[in-house]
């Protein structure tokens, strides 16, 4: 019958020219088809394969779901789909197909299995694997640029720390936090000293420097995890110190008054001797026994900082009744 | 609508367990990790009533939906519904990534799609099995709607009847309950009736 012959050269060459891998299985899950996309992104001819038990061939995917997906197939006439999110990439089949396959990342892959009834023979199952690297490509794509939007939405585009937004969020979130708790929540307004001087004197990107230097002075003081630094505006910032007494909080102030003097950035001249950067830091607290709404936290802080400001700049103060630190 | 004695409706309720169970195996497997999957009721709606349970929350919420066809012993429309932000909640479980987007990207909705596949061959492959029968079955296909938009997909014959499963899947200490819906036609579950009568004889020894 040339119809017929013809016929089967015809699906033959489609099934030799389609742009997916396709296994066919027979009842003993002995490979009987291996087609040429096959061949090329697995470096395995179908002649080293064909006849072949199919897990002893890929001994690795035994147990797996692929197995019961074949054994759904054959027994149960169902349909299975293995995604690439939950499985990778199952098969050893490379983007390239080469004689080595070492150190080279495998192809993402989305698996079907189908059955495949025969007339007057036992069922088959059809593997169908269809290469999704460049889906999985853009969806990492996607992932990463939104995490860079992510950050850049709530950090200071000059200083990197949290910005003002982040800020509010952050004290909200803190604020409810330790009122559910009672836990004591300490916050710390730090404003750089004569900052205007320094801007008139060196200029504006010499200013930019120095609120840089700053800031990673301070982030690097303020390293617990659960303190939020941000930015609070032009040369102010704050930090949220959570589950903090006072008498701790009035230390770590004292702490990066020190650190940031001891950056010893020159700042003019006063009296004749050579000025430093320097801050002046308020301190507010709010706790079970003092409690304080975001508002009112944020105004104790002020106040405190207009205190030390002052006072002669380059000091702490503190408006909650603590003990002053040693 | 539906009259199944209280012996037929245990029987369904206690195949769709070990269904399930099998289910829920297969996708410990996968994510290494505890899976636990139960049906603690059935309930026989017709069509409008299914939407209304489902969309019950808020109206226009939306329901992501793993549809499969199934013919055979019986033919029906197998249906796995969650609430959308709990199928989100689920594969990100199962993926485990870290950041989540404000929906199912394409990738994602094929994890959820293989999810259906698991539950859904699980379920009517126990049931099948049980019945000594055989169906043959679709690959899965992803929807997302509302639920009356959902079910409207499956045509829309007046005497149709909705067997609703609930299901409880846990996953790291997250619970979550979902829905599959098989639709039937009424010759559908006349088969799907006298099927659970020839199991229960055969368990009974009786006819």
């Amino acid at each position: 019958m040339p119809d017929t012959l013809q016929r089967l050269t015809l699906l033959e060459s489609i099934i030799g020219a389609v742009n997916l891998g396709a296994i066919v299985l027979d009842e003993n899950r002995s490979i009987v088809l291996w087609n040429r996309w096959l061949e090329r992104h697995s470096g395995w001819k179908a002649d080293t394969v064909l006849g072949r038990d199919f897990f002893e061939v890929f001994p690795e995917l035994q147990h797996k779901r692929i197995e019961s997906a074949i054994t759904q197939a054959l027994r149960d006439n169902f349909q299975s789909l293995l995604s690439q999110s939950l499985h990778k990439s199952p098969f050893p089949l490379y983007p390239q197909a080469a004689a080595t396959s070492d150190g080279r990342e495998r192809m993402q892959q989305a698996v079907a299995v189908t059955p495949i009834s025969l007339p007057g023979a036992p069922r088959h199952c059809l593997i169908q694997i269809t290469d999704v690297t460049v889906a999985v490509g853009r969806e990492k794509l996607l992932r990463e640029q939104t995490m860079v939007l992510r950050s850049q939405t709530f950090s200071d585009g000059l200083t990197g720390v949290a910005n003002r937004r982040h800020f509010d969020v952050a004290i909200d979130k803190e604020m409810r936090r330790a009122k559910r708790s009672g836990s004591p929540l300490s916050l710390l307004m730090i404003d750089i000293d004569h900052f205007k001087d320094y801007n008139d004197q060196y200029g504006h990107q010499q200013g930019d420097t120095c609120l840089k230097q700053v800031a990673s002075a301070l982030a690097t003081m303020l390293n617990r995890s659960g303190d939020v630094l941000a930015r609070y505006g032009g040369e102010e910032f704050a930090a949220i110190l959570p589950d903090t007494e006072p008498g701790k909080a009035l230390m770590l102030a004292e702490a990066i008054r020190k650190g940031v003097r001891a950056l010893a950035i020159e700042n003019g001249h006063e009296d004749g001797a050579a000025r430093h950067i320097t801050v002046s830091i308020g301190v507010a607290t709010q706790s079970g026994a003092a409690p304080l709404d975001i508002d009112q936290l944020i105004g104790a802080a002020d106040r405190a900082l207009y205190q030390a400001k002052d006072g002669g700049r380059n000091r702490v103060a503190s408006t909650a009744p603590a003990t002053p630190p040693a | 609508m539906v009259n199944l004695s209280e012996l037929e409706n245990d029987a369904l309720v206690e195949i769709f367990n070990i269904g399930v169970g099998h289910a829920a195996a297969a996708m410990s497997e996968i994510v290494n990790e505890e899976v636990t999957m139960s049906v603690p009721s059935i309930t026989f709606l017709n069509r409008a009533d299914a939407a209304a349970l489902l969309g019950s929350k808020r109206d226009g919420d939306r329901i992501c939906g793993v549809s499969q066809h199934y013919d055979g012993a019986f033919a029906t429309e197998a249906i796995l519904m969650f609430p959308e932000d709990k199928s989100l909640e689920i594969v990100r479980l199962m993926v485990g990534d870290s950041v989540p987007l404000q929906e199912l990207t394409e990738m994602e909705q094929e994890a959820m799609s293989e999810i259906g596949n698991i539950i859904l061959n699980s379920c009517v492959g126990t049931l099948a099995n049980l019945f000594d029968s055989e169906l043959h079955g679709s690959l899965p296909v992803y929807h997302v709607g509302t639920s009356t938009e959902i079910l409207a997909v499956f045509g829309d014959q007046g005497d149709d009847v909705v067997l609703m499963l609930h299901i409880d899947f846990v996953l790291a200490k997250h619970q979550i309950h979902g829905y599959v819906a098989f639709v039937l036609d009424l010759s559908a579950l006349h088969d799907l009736k006298e099927q659970v009568n020839r199991y229960l004889a055969k368990v009974f020894g009786t006819a």
